[in-house]
């Protein structure tokens, strides 16, 4: 601690400035990010996928920055962008399934890095969630995950407070299946191994 | 809603109902184990969904989805579309139970200015070489601009995560950081000791900043006027900078490069106070 520092001459600021509001905005956009990511890793199937999926929800709400309202929930706004990008996508890829048809995979197939995963007790629930129908993943996360209110979900959603309640009875319902049914299967082929 | 159904265990389990109904659930549930089994299994595999999703939050954001958040990246096809509107919320929001609520990330509504503070004039005395600011040089001024943005948003990172957020904890001798770090920084780099400021090291958060691996060490203390302080570190190939401050709102950082390492320190105490601590920090990382 021999060294001194001279701070006290000042000289013209050399970092660039942006306007305070748009900041404002981005600033609470990086600060819901974890979240984001997180919503939208139970919507799609890979790591990538999720990010792509947020950057394309932070650049549709800085172009329309001008429509969110004060006095509303920023988060429910951004999980309403993510869902509506996510939905535009499935609809584009045509692979959108009823709600309350689950897809007909399973856990435990037989696929090599499937049966790594499903030794992976988190990797598993993850797979799992992403069997349920679009509709009900979505809320799952968003309520049951995200802990929005099942008003704040039927919000983001657009629908009435009736569907989150089924759509998320259904969906733990049928994640209970899934599970159970993974892990049946996981007993059984260790029991064939012995 | 049927009052006996699974819709409303669910909606039990999350404090969705009102005390007329939680009451008659409450009564199924005396009345019949197999509900109660069937309310447990619901239970536990909620608290698996939150489990398998609880890591997301901790992770590294990538600097790509930072950048998007700055608008710093072209528009993608999928962001010109339709958007919608939502309603002003409520004024008191539903009840809710523990159940459902207990990971919930405290998304902080923090605020950045940017508003960036004078660059002071300096004089350093062996350790860090004046190099003459950054004035002339507008490439640099916009990368530094990144660094301060990355450094204050990792930053609220930790805080919102309730104050720290970190990949490897600090242990008796940090030995697990030094290595981790080791493997991050392309040179070896000493662990700045700040107890005498009243700073405990909790750990170590490994992040990527300005495209370079980097790590930010996490500092912790009891007075609330200081709170928590990072030291971000990562290695750079450009010339040895002076200490620069910066202001991110509430935040003051302060940057410098010495000898292909760049380093800043971000909190929200005084930036008085955090030259005292760089100009400490300075010495230690430099220490042979």
């Amino acid at each position: 601690m021999s060294q001194r520092w001279n701070f006290g001459e000042s000289s013209e600021s050399a970092v660039s400035r942006v306007t305070p509001a748009s900041a404002r905005f981005s600033d609470q956009l990086i600060a819901v990010l974890p979240r984001l990511r997180r919503f939208a890793a139970g919507l799609t199937r890979s790591a990538s996928e999720a990010d792509d999926l947020v950057q394309a929800a932070c650049e549709r709400a800085l172009a329309r920055e001008h429509q969110f309202q004060e006095g509303t929930r920023f988060d429910s706004w951004m999980f309403r962008i993510v869902q509506t990008i996510w939905i535009d996508q499935l609809r584009a890829r045509d692979i959108r399934k009823e709600d309350g048809d689950i897809a007909e995979e399973r856990l435990g197939s037989d696929e090599p890095v499937r049966r790594v995963e499903a030794r992976l007790a988190l990797a598993e629930v993850r797979r799992a969630v992403s069997l349920l129908p679009p509709d009900q993943r979505s809320t799952l996360m968003l309520v049951t995950v995200e802990g929005l209110s099942y008003k704040q979900a039927a919000e983001v959603a657009g629908v009435p407070i009736g569907t989150i309640m089924s759509r998320l009875a259904r969906a733990r319902i049928a994640l209970q299946q899934l599970l159970d049914a993974g892990a049946g299967e996981r007993r059984s082929a260790s029991d064939a191994k012995a | 809603m049927q009052k006996h159904s699974d819709e409303a265990l669910v909606a039990y389990l999350d404090g969705e109902l009102d005390q007329e109904d939680r009451a008659d659930v409450e009564a199924w549930l005396d009345a019949d184990p197999a509900v109660r089994d069937r309310l447990l299994a619901l239970a536990e595999s909620a608290g698996l969904v939150r489990n398998a999703f609880a890591d997301f939050v901790n992770e590294p954001v990538p600097e790509r989805l930072i950048a998007a958040a700055r608008g710093e990246t072209a528009p993608t096809p999928a962001a010109e579309a339709e958007i919608i509107r939502l309603r002003p919320v409520a004024a008191k929001p539903t009840a809710v139970s523990s159940w459902s609520r207990h990971i919930q990330f405290a998304a902080a509504a923090g605020i950045f200015g940017l508003l960036v503070g004078v660059g002071a004039g300096y004089l350093g005395n062996g350790i860090l070489a004046p190099s003459g600011g950054l004035g002339n040089r507008p490439a640099e001024t916009a990368s530094l601009d990144n660094w301060l943005d990355t450094a204050a948003g990792n930053y609220k990172l930790m805080v919102n995560a309730g104050g720290t957020l970190v990949d490897v904890p600090a242990s008796a001798d940090n030995g697990e950081v030094l290595q981790k770090i080791s493997q991050t920084l392309p040179q070896q780099v000493r662990l700045p000791d700040l107890k005498p400021w009243g700073l405990n090291f909790q750990g170590a958060r490994l992040i990527v900043i300005d495209g370079h691996p980097g790590a930010q060490l996490e500092y912790s203390t009891d007075n609330k006027a200081i709170g928590p302080l990072a030291l971000i570190i990562s290695s750079t190939k450009q010339p040895d900078l002076e200490p620069t401050p910066g202001k991110r709102q509430d935040l003051n950082l302060l940057y410098w490069r010495h000898q292909g390492r760049a380093s800043v320190l971000v909190g929200a105490s005084e930036i008085g106070y955090l030259w005292n601590i760089a100009h400490d920090v300075a010495w230690q990382l430099d220490a042979i």
